[in-house]
């Protein structure tokens, strides 16, 4: 048998079912894991490992009186430090919220606590979800698990290394512009960002809000499909959350008579890398193998929708963040009048990327340029939103490369905006739009991992999900 | 579309962001390739398009209402005051200047 923190939530479920573990020693063994392996990786920015034993004891209580919570009973996770739980810390990752306690909880974490899963800890981050590489968190970088001189990507790169590296058996990621996928590709596990609406938000440090969705990140897509169904649903605290029929798996064994559409501008775009062009090339080999029908499609817009996304995301952090004065709780600079209290405060609490998209964001929305960028942004998204309409009306999925990269070396990008910025070229569009899409991994080669990305139609993660299972297990059997 | 510093220097004004001299050299510098990469939208032809708007799936607008907090959950709220007067949130006074 493997060792326990290496098990998918699928196995561990069938063995608690099967009375030969305990969620104690599930949680045990992946707290041992973050003993040995935390220290040179940084994933974990907090271990509750008081509460998670408490809480595996009353998972293994209530198995043993017959009352089981559900599928996640007993399952012990890791969630964004980003995500509220009450009584505990919650940083977004960045120095203003140093020492804030969080005084509700998320709806998501509630989910998964009322679900009986057991929360291992908090996990690192870029600042505010804002970085696509973990090292604009302000309490240090994250490492990847393959090779500790690149990044694990990001902004959820604490939960792509808690769970790649086995510190968990499964992960809450949130996802803006592709923070969710993108860290789940460069650190080879499978990354969901739910359709628009699935997840409720509230208790999610706001970075974009008409973006932001939060979703699993698993060792298989099974896996995603089981957090999913526990967190998902509409919410009173959250009047963007949908009132649309809930998801419910349902796995097909083949991928015949699913139209799947491959944007020409995907594959032939500067800068995509020669081992993610072949690597996803033999997965889209794969998914023909498996039965879909490929069609060339043309999706126009690809590389404005990267330009709407650094319009419309800085306006709304702008707005979001100005929450952040020191006024209420977080940082504040003491003995200063009023307004150098506020800007003292925030500039020595906010990193540079933060800062320098809160100034992008106040100048987009100003006065005499509103019309020009934001405005203008806001109606090129319709336009993107009509091309996935329109799009979708011919075919079932659509597939890209999840990220041009692989896992690139620590300060590589770090002084170029735009080449970080770059990273998201093939994900941003996906939240522009609002449609789910999960990044699965393409191989197991024991090289830097490569995601390919699924993209499906609105509330249909269904369809997108048993795809990307099928996709999943015709890769086992090609590698 | 390019920026002067005096112009960044204007929007961390009114963004709250007290920016040393070398920050704002730098943000200046890195906003010029980033409003030349966003500025591709100019190019669009958005003539007869609406602004996107929040689709009718959601839960649109509803009253603002306060609800009741718990014990527990109001002194969570008192401890992350930065400052405290008893119960009382301090800040510093709109019109003064504070003695150091």
């Amino acid at each position: 048998m493997k060792p326990l923190n290496e098990l998918t939530i699928v196995e561990a479920r069938e063995l608690l079912d099967k009375g030969e573990v305990t969620s104690r020693q599930l949680t045990e063994a992946c707290l041992q894991q973050i003993k040995s392996l935390d220290g040179a990786l940084h994933a974990y920015l907090e271990v509750y490992e008081e509460d998670a034993l408490a809480a595996a004891n009353r998972a293994d209580d209530r198995r043993a009186e017959g009352s089981v919570l559900g599928p996640l009973d007993g399952i012990p996770v890791a969630i964004k430090d980003n995500m509220l739980l009450q009584g505990k810390s919650s940083t977004a990752g960045s120095k203003i919220l140093q020492g804030y306690t969080a005084t509700y909880d998320s709806t998501v974490v509630k989910k998964l606590v009322d679900a009986g899963s057991v929360i291992l800890g908090r996990v690192n981050m870029d600042e505010f979800a804002m970085g696509s590489s973990t090292e604009r968190s302000a309490y240090g970088p994250t490492k990847h698990p393959r090779d500790p001189e690149r990044v694990p990507g990001g902004s959820s790169g604490g939960s792509a290394v808690a769970v790649a590296a086995d510190m968990c058996l499964g992960a809450l990621g949130s996802d803006t512009g592709g923070s969710i996928r993108q860290p789940a590709s460069l650190c080879g596990i499978v990354g969901l960002k739910p359709t628009y609406g699935r997840v409720s938000r509230y208790g999610l440090i706001a970075m974009a809000s008409s973006l932001d969705q939060i979703g699993p990140m698993t060792k298989c897509v099974e896996d995603s499909a089981i957090m999913l169904e526990a967190i998902q649903g509409q919410d009173k605290n959250d009047q963007t959350s949908s009132d649309e029929a809930y998801f419910k798996p349902f796995w097909k064994k083949s991928l015949q008579g699913v139209k799947i559409g491959l944007p020409k501008q995907a594959w032939t775009s500067q800068g995509v890398e020669d081992r993610v062009k072949e690597k996803t090339e033999a997965a889209v080999a794969a998914l023909k193998s498996a039965g879909a029908d490929l069609v060339e499609i043309d999706l126009p817009y690809a590389d404005e929708a990267l330009a709407v996304y650094y319009i419309l995301m800085p306006c709304e952090v702008s707005a979001n963040l100005s929450r952040f004065d020191g006024m209420r709780y977080g940082l504040r600079k003491q003995g200063l009048p009023l307004f150098e209290t506020y800007a003292q405060s925030r500039a020595e609490g906010f990193g540079d990327e933060v800062m320098r998209r809160v100034l992008l964001g106040a100048f987009a929305l100003s006065s005499g340029y509103i019309d020009a960028y934001y405005v203008r942004a806001k109606k090129v998204q319709t336009l993107i939103r009509q091309a996935y309409e329109h799009a979708f009306q011919n075919v079932d999925l659509i597939v890209t490369p999840t990220s041009p990269t692989t896992a690139f070396k620590f300060g590589e990008k770090m002084n170029d905006p735009i080449a970080m910025y770059l990273e998201d070229v093939f994900t941003v569009s996906v939240n522009v739009a609002g449609v789910p899409a999960i990044s699965i991994p393409c191989e197991d080669d024991g090289g830097m991992p490569v995601g390919i990305q699924l993209i499906g139609k609105w509330f249909d993660e269904a369809t997108l999900l048993s795809a990307a299972r099928v996709l999943e297990a015709q890769l086992k059997t090609d590698n | 579309m390019k920026l002067s510093k005096e112009e960044v220097a204007h929007l961390a004004k009114l963004s709250r962001l007290d920016l040393p001299e070398q920050k704002l050299e730098q943000m200046t510098k890195d906003f010029g390739s980033i409003l030349e990469y966003v500025d591709s939208i100019q190019k669009v032809d958005v003539e007869g398009v609406e602004p996107f708007t929040m689709p009718s799936k959601s839960q649109g607008w509803r009253e603002d209402v306060a609800f009741e907090a718990d014990e527990a959950t109001r002194e969570l709220i008192l401890t992350n005051f930065p400052e405290r007067a008893g119960d009382l949130l301090a800040a510093p006074g709109v019109f003064e200047v504070p003695k150091k």
